[in-house]
C-alpha cells in the first residue's frame, strides 16, 4: 500500500516536471526517509537534498528549498539548512495520519519547481490485546477472540500462538475482516491443556497478550440437545414429560440444562429451576401446568460445572396437558315466556361455553337438572349451551354441570320462582338483593346489596366481656348481632361503665368494631359496663357486666420483689466480704486464738523484757480482757493507799487456787537460761483449761524487745515449760514489735506480765504478789533453788550480755539488796509463805517488786 | 481404529478375524506395567506413544478414505495430547535415585512391524498393532485407577515388588515436600 502511494507521488513528480520542464527529467532531488511511518504525536524530520546537475541548472541551493504539507507551505522555522545540497523540516507532535510531503525550490526568483514528494504515514503501535478468551463449539475447531486495544490507524497483523507442553501449534493469522478473532487450523484435544497467546504486529511495533493456559475442554459450547418431544400424562393433567437427544460430548463431560416452557399464545418464557435440571439427563417432567393447556419447550446445556459456554437454545417443541374436570360451574339463566298451555310456562334455560381455563378439556355436554318442591329429579343433557323447556308454574331449582373427558363440574344453581311470586317483604328483616345484568352473549357480573325495607332498633342488644383486665384498663369484646335481632344496619356501639360509686361515661365505638379498650381505671375497683347497639331507629342496651381491675399491675410485683430480694442478697454478700475481710477482728473479739503449744520450738529465755515497774496495776489486771494471768497487784505507795480488801482477797483465793494446781504443773524451764523450773502462775480459768489440756506441752516466747528503747544485742528467746498456754498476743508478733516501740505504755503491759509469768518467774517474782512467789517456790527444784542462788549472788558479778547488762540497770535502778534476802527466805521456807503474804501487804509495792524480779545473775 | 482398520482393510471376514490378535511382546502387558514405579510407568508409556504414533503414520498410507485418514489423524492427535500430559505427570514426579533402578521388563522399543513387502501381511500387521495397541491403552487406563485407589491394592497385584515400591513412594513423598519437580523427558 505504501509502495504502491509512494510510486504514484513519484508519477506525479516526474510528470509535473516533464509539464514544465518540457521533458522527462530525473528528480531534481530526493528526499529522506523515502517511505516513514511517524508515531502520531512524536517529532519527524525530512531531509531534502538536491543534486549538483539540478543545482547548477537552476543556480539554487538549499537555501531555495521550501517544504509543503499537502499543498501548504510549511514555516521556514521549521527548516534547518544542513548544508549547501540539503534542508530538513521538522514537524513536533505529528498528528496528521496521512501527509503528503513535498521538497519544492523557486527558480528564476518566481517559479516553484516540485523536486521530490513522500507520504507520511502516521499511526500508533499495538497495544497488548486484552480479554483474549476461546470458545470450543463443539465438533469445530477452537476460536479465539480478543480486544485489540486502541485504534492504530496503521496495518496491524493479529497472529494467534497456542501451544501444548511438548508441542506448537501452527499459528492462527487473522483475516482483514475479522483482525479480532481466529479459529486455529487443528481440532481441539479435550482433557489437555493447552496455552494461548495473541501477538499484535504493525509498523511501530509488537507486543505480546497475556497467555492463557486451559482446557479446551473447559471452553466448550456443547451443540443442543435435539430431538425434543413432549407427552403428556393421562394420570396427571398438570405435567408434560419432554425427551431429549444430548449431543455427542455427552460421552466426555457432564451436563446441566436450561429448560424453558411458555404457553402457546404468551411470547414469555418461564424457566425450570436450574437446580432440578444440574445433571446429565435425557428427559424431564415438568409439573404445575395447567390443564389441557399447549406448551412450547425448549432447552439447552452446557458443562456442569459451569466451565464452558451455554448451547444454543434447541428447536422448539409443544405438547398440551391432559384433560382435567371442569374446575368452574358454568353460569346460566333463563326466560319465561308465556305458554299457550294453561299452567305451565316454557322457561329456556342459557349459559355460556366455559373459557379453555374452566373448561379444563374439551366440553362433551351439559347436564340440567329441575327440581319441582318436594319432587324427584329429573336429568336432562344438552349439547347446545340453551334449553327450553315447558314447566308448571311452581317454583323449581334448576342446576347446571359441564362434562368434558375426565368428569362434570361442580353444578351452578338456580332458582325459578313460581308464576305468581310476589314480594311479601317483611319490616326489620334483611334482604340480600342480586341484581345479575344479561347482556347479548350471557350474564354479567351480578352485584348484592343488603336492604331492609324498614329498619327498627335491635330486638337484643350486644353482649359485652373483658378479653382482658389490667390494672388501668380492661379490653372488651363483643360478637357481631345475628342478623335476626339487627333489625337494621347496626350504626354504631355505645359502652357505659362506671364505678359502684361513680358515674356512668359512654364511649361511641364504631360499629365495625368489635374490641375496644376501656383505660384510665382505677386499680383494684369494680366495674360496671354494658352495651348498646343503635341502628337507624333506635338501640337497645346489652345485659351488664361487672369486672374488677387488680390492684397490681402484671409484673408489678416481680417488679418490687426482685429489687428487695437483690437489695437483700447483696447486703448479705457485702456483710459476708466485710466479716471474710476483716475476720482477724472479729475473731479477736469474739473467739481470740487459743495456741497450739505444740508448736512450741523456741527454748532460749530471754531476759530483754523487764516488767513495767509504773504500770497501774488495777487497770490492768483486771480491765483487759486478755490479760488472763494476775500476776502483779501493784499499790502506789506514793498515795499511800492500802490495797482494797477486794484485791487482797482475791489475791486470798487466788493464792489458794494455785496452789491446789501447783501439784499438776511439771517442772519445767529449768535447762533454759534465766529459766526457772517454776510453772508459770495464772489466775485465770483460762491458765487452768491450759494446765489441764496441755500438761505436758512446752511452749516459749520469742522476746523481740528491749527495754526502755534499748536494743538487745542479742536476738533472745525465753522458753517456758508450763502447762500454761500462750496469750494471744504472744503468738502475734506485731504485739511484739509494739512492745519494742512502745514498752512503756500500758497496752503492752500485760505483754510483760505474760512474759514474766512464763519465761522468768525469778524475774518476775519480785514483781509477782506473794502468792505467787509462793506458788513458785512451792514447786521448783532443789537444782532451780540453787541456780536461783547464784543468780542472786551472781548480781554484782560483770556480764558482757545486753540481757544482763538490761538486768543490771533495773537492779541498779531499782532493785533492793534486802529484798532479795527475803525472797530467798521464802524460797527456802514454802510453809511460811501463807503467813508471809498475810502480813506483808507492801511486798505489792512496785520498788519490791523490781527489786526481787530484776536481779541479774 | 481396530474396528476402521479391520473394515478398511478387508480383514472383517471369517477366518482372518482370527489372525488379528496381539503379537506377544509387541506391548508391556498389564502385569508388567503395575510392577513398574510410577516414574518408569511414565517413561514407558511415554516412549510406547511415540512409537504409536511413529506406527500409525505408517499405517496411513494404507488409509484409502478420507474419511478414515481424518479419524486416524484425530486419533494420533489424541494420542499426542495424552502423550503432553503424561509428559507433564512426569514432571510432576521429582526427579530421584530411580534412574539408577533396573531398567524396567519391558520392551523399551518401538513395537515396530516386520518389514515386508507383502501388502496382505502388512495389512494384517497393522491390524495386530492395533489389537495391541487397544489392549495396552485399556491395561493403561487400569494402572491409572489404581494410582487412585490405596497403595494396598497395588501391592496386592504385585506381592514382590509391592514392599520395594511402597517405599519408594514413602520416599518420594517426603523428596516431594524438600524438592522442586524436576522434569526428565524420557527418551
Amino acid at each position: 500500500m505504501l509502495a504502491l502511494q509512494t510510486w504514484i507521488v513519484h508519477a506525479l513528480f516526474i510528470f509535473f516536471t516533464t509539464e514544465s520542464v518540457g521533458e522527462l527529467l530525473d528528480p531534481c532531488g530526493y528526499i529522506k526517509p523515502e517511505s516513514p511511518v511517524v508515531q502520531l504525536g512524536s517529532n519527524f524530520t525530512a531531509v531534502c537534498v538536491l543534486k549538483e546537475k539540478c543545482m547548477d541548472y537552476f543556480h539554487v541551493n538549499a537555501s531555495y528549498i521550501f517544504w509543503k504539507t499537502n499543498h501548504l507551505t510549511v514555516p521556514k522555522e521549521q527548516y534547518t539548512i544542513i548544508n549547501r545540497t540539503a534542508s530538513s523540516v521538522t514537524f513536533t507532535d505529528t498528528s496528521l495520519l496521512n501527509t503528503q510531503l513535498t521538497c519544492n525550490i523557486r527558480t528564476f526568483g518566481q517559479i516553484d519547481q516540485n523536486v521530490y514528494g513522500i507520504r507520511i504515514i502516521s499511526g500508533l503501535p499495538p497495544e497488548k490485546p486484552k480479554n483474549l478468551s476461546c470458545i470450543v463449539n463443539e465438533g469445530k475447531k477452537m476460536m479465539c477472540q480478543w480486544d485489540p486495544g486502541r485504534e492504530t490507524y496503521l496495518e496491524t497483523n493479529f497472529t494467534l500462538k497456542s501451544e501444548w507442553a511438548t508441542e506448537k501449534f501452527a499459528d492462527c493469522k487473522t483475516k482483514r475482516d475479522t483482525p479480532t478473532s481466529c479459529t486455529v487450523d487443528y481440532s481441539p484435544v479435550y482433557f489437555v491443556n493447552i496455552e494461548v497467546w495473541v501477538e499484535a504486529e504493525n509498523a511501530l511495533g509488537k507486543v505480546t497478550s497475556n497467555h492463557i493456559n486451559f482446557d479446551p475442554v473447559d471452553k466448550v459450547k456443547p451443540n443442543p440437545p435435539h430431538n425434543l418431544s413432549v407427552s403428556n400424562s393421562e394420570e396427571l393433567s398438570s405435567i408434560l414429560k419432554l425427551t431429549w437427544i444430548n449431543s455427542s460430548i455427552q460421552g466426555f463431560i457432564r451436563l446441566k440444562y436450561n429448560i424453558q416452557y411458555r404457553t402457546r399464545d404468551s411470547s414469555i418464557w418461564s424457566q425450570i429451576p436450574p437446580e432440578d435440571t444440574a445433571s446429565t439427563r435425557s428427559s424431564f417432567t415438568v409439573q404445575d401446568l395447567k390443564p389441557f393447556t399447549e406448551y412450547v419447550f425448549r432447552i439447552r446445556c452446557m458443562k456442569e460445572d459451569g466451565k464452558g459456554f451455554w448451547s444454543d437454545w434447541s428447536e422448539e417443541a409443544s405438547g398440551i396437558t391432559y384433560e382435567d374436570r371442569p374446575s368452574k360451574a358454568p353460569s346460566f339463566w333463563y326466560k319465561i315466556e308465556p305458554s299457550h298451555t294453561h299452567g305451565y310456562r316454557s322457561v329456556q334455560l342459557i349459559w355460556k361455553t366455559l373459557p379453555p381455563f374452566e373448561a379444563n378439556g374439551k366440553i362433551l355436554d351439559y347436564e340440567v337438572t329441575l327440581t319441582r318442591w318436594k319432587s324427584r329429579l329429573q336429568n336432562y343433557t344438552v349439547n347446545d349451551t340453551k334449553w327450553t323447556v315447558n314447566i308448571t308454574n311452581d317454583r323449581y331449582i334448576a342446576t347446571l354441570t359441564a362434562r368434558n373427558l375426565v368428569g362434570k363440574s361442580d353444578a351452578a344453581v338456580l332458582t325459578i320462582p313460581a308464576y305468581d311470586f310476589q314480594g311479601n317483604l317483611a319490616e326489620s328483616k334483611c334482604y340480600l338483593i342480586t341484581v345479575t345484568p344479561i347482556y347479548a352473549d350471557g350474564p354479567g357480573s351480578p352485584e348484592s346489596i343488603k336492604a331492609y325495607l324498614k329498619q327498627a332498633p335491635p330486638s337484643k342488644g350486644p353482649t359485652v366481656r373483658t378479653k382482658k383486665v389490667g390494672k388501668n384498663e380492661a379490653v372488651l369484646e363483643w360478637d357481631q348481632l345475628p342478623v335476626d335481632v339487627q333489625n337494621g344496619f347496626i350504626r354504631n356501639y355505645t359502652i357505659f361503665y362506671r364505678t359502684i360509686i361513680g358515674n356512668e361515661t359512654a364511649v361511641n365505638v364504631d360499629s365495625s368494631h368489635t374490641e375496644y379498650t376501656l383505660s384510665s381505671l382505677t386499680s383494684d375497683t369494680l366495674y360496671m359496663v354494658r352495651m348498646a347497639a343503635y341502628t337507624d331507629e333506635g338501640g337497645k342496651d346489652g345485659p351488664e357486666f361487672t369486672f374488677t381491675t387488680p390492684k397490681f399491675a402484671q409484673g408489678e410485683i416481680e417488679a418490687i420483689v426482685v429489687p428487695v430480694c437483690l437489695a437483700f442478697l447483696l447486703t448479705t454478700l457485702l456483710g459476708v466480704l466485710f466479716c471474710f475481710n476483716k475476720r482477724d477482728l472479729i475473731k479477736k473479739h469474739i473467739w481470740p486464738n487459743v495456741p497450739d503449744p505444740s508448736k512450741s520450738l523456741i527454748a532460749q529465755w530471754s531476759p530483754h523484757t523487764p516488767p513495767r515497774h509504773n504500770f497501774n496495776s488495777k487497770d490492768q489486771m483486771y480491765s483487759d480482757g486478755n490479760f488472763t494471768d494476775v500476776s502483779v497487784v501493784e499499790i502506789e505507795a506514793a498515795n499511800d493507799k492500802k490495797p482494797f480488801p477486794e484485791d487482797l482477797k482475791s489475791l486470798d483465793l487466788f493464792k489458794k487456787e494455785k496452789v491446789s494446781t501447783e501439784g499438776h504443773s511439771s517442772g519445767i524451764g529449768g535447762s533454759s537460761c534465766m529459766s526457772s523450773s517454776r510453772p508459770s502462775i495464772s489466775s485465770s480459768d483460762e491458765n487452768e483449761s491450759a494446765q489441764n489440756t496441755s500438761g505436758t506441752v512446752q511452749y516459749s516466747t520469742v522476746v523481740h524487745s528491749g527495754y526502755r528503747h534499748q536494743v538487745p544485742s542479742v536476738q533472745v528467746f525465753s522458753r517456758s515449760e508450763s502447762t500454761q498456754p500462750l496469750l494471744d498476743s504472744e503468738e502475734r508478733p506485731e504485739d511484739l514489735q509494739l512492745l519494742d516501740n512502745t514498752d512503756s505504755s500500758v497496752g503492752n503491759f500485760p505483754r510483760q506480765q505474760y512474759f514474766k509469768q512464763n519465761c522468768s518467774q525469778r524475774e518476775t517474782s519480785p514483781d509477782s504478789s506473794h502468792s505467787e512467789r509462793s506458788k513458785q517456790v512451792s514447786s521448783v527444784s532443789e537444782e532451780e533453788f540453787v541456780r536461783l542462788k547464784q543468780q542472786i549472788s551472781g548480781i554484782s558479778q560483770p556480764y558482757g550480755s545486753g540481757q544482763m547488762k538490761m538486768f543490771q540497770e533495773i537492779s541498779v535502778a531499782d532493785a533492793f539488796g534486802p529484798r532479795t534476802e527475803g525472797q530467798v527466805e521464802r524460797l527456802e521456807t514454802v510453809g511460811m509463805e501463807a503467813a508471809v503474804d498475810e502480813g506483808m501487804p507492801k511486798s505489792y509495792l512496785p520498788q519490791t517488786v523490781r527489786r526481787g524480779g530484776y536481779m541479774p545473775q | 481404529l481396530l474396528s476402521l482398520q479391520i473394515k478398511s482393510q478387508g480383514l472383517d471376514k471369517d477366518g482372518l478375524k482370527e489372525h488379528c490378535r496381539e503379537r506377544p511382546g509387541a506391548f508391556p502387558s498389564k502385569d508388567a506395567l503395575q510392577r513398574l514405579s510410577k516414574r518408569e510407568f511414565l517413561r514407558t508409556l511415554h516412549t510406547m506413544l511415540g512409537s504409536i504414533l511413529h506406527r500409525l503414520t505408517a499405517l496411513q498410507r494404507d488409509v484409502p478414505k478420507a474419511q478414515d485418514l481424518e479419524t486416524l489423524n484425530r486419533a494420533k492427535q489424541n494420542i499426542r495430547g495424552f502423550r503432553n500430559n503424561i509428559h507433564c505427570m512426569a514432571r510432576l514426579l521429582p526427579d530421584s535415585s530411580e534412574t539408577t533402578e533396573p531398567t524396567p521388563a519391558v520392551p523399551a522399543t518401538s513395537p515396530s512391524p516386520t518389514p515386508t513387502s507383502d501388502t496382505f501381511q502388512r495389512r494384517l500387521e497393522g491390524c495386530r498393532f492395533l489389537h495391541g495397541y487397544h489392549r495396552f491403552m485399556h491395561s493403561v487406563g487400569q494402572v491409572f485407577q489404581e494410582w487412585g485407589e490405596s497403595p494396598s491394592r497395588r501391592r496386592r497385584h504385585s506381592p514382590h515388588g509391592g514392599l520395594r515400591k511402597g517405599v519408594r513412594r514413602l520416599q518420594l513423598s517426603r523428596r516431594n515436600k524438600r524438592l522442586p519437580p524436576r522434569g526428565q523427558l524420557p527418551r
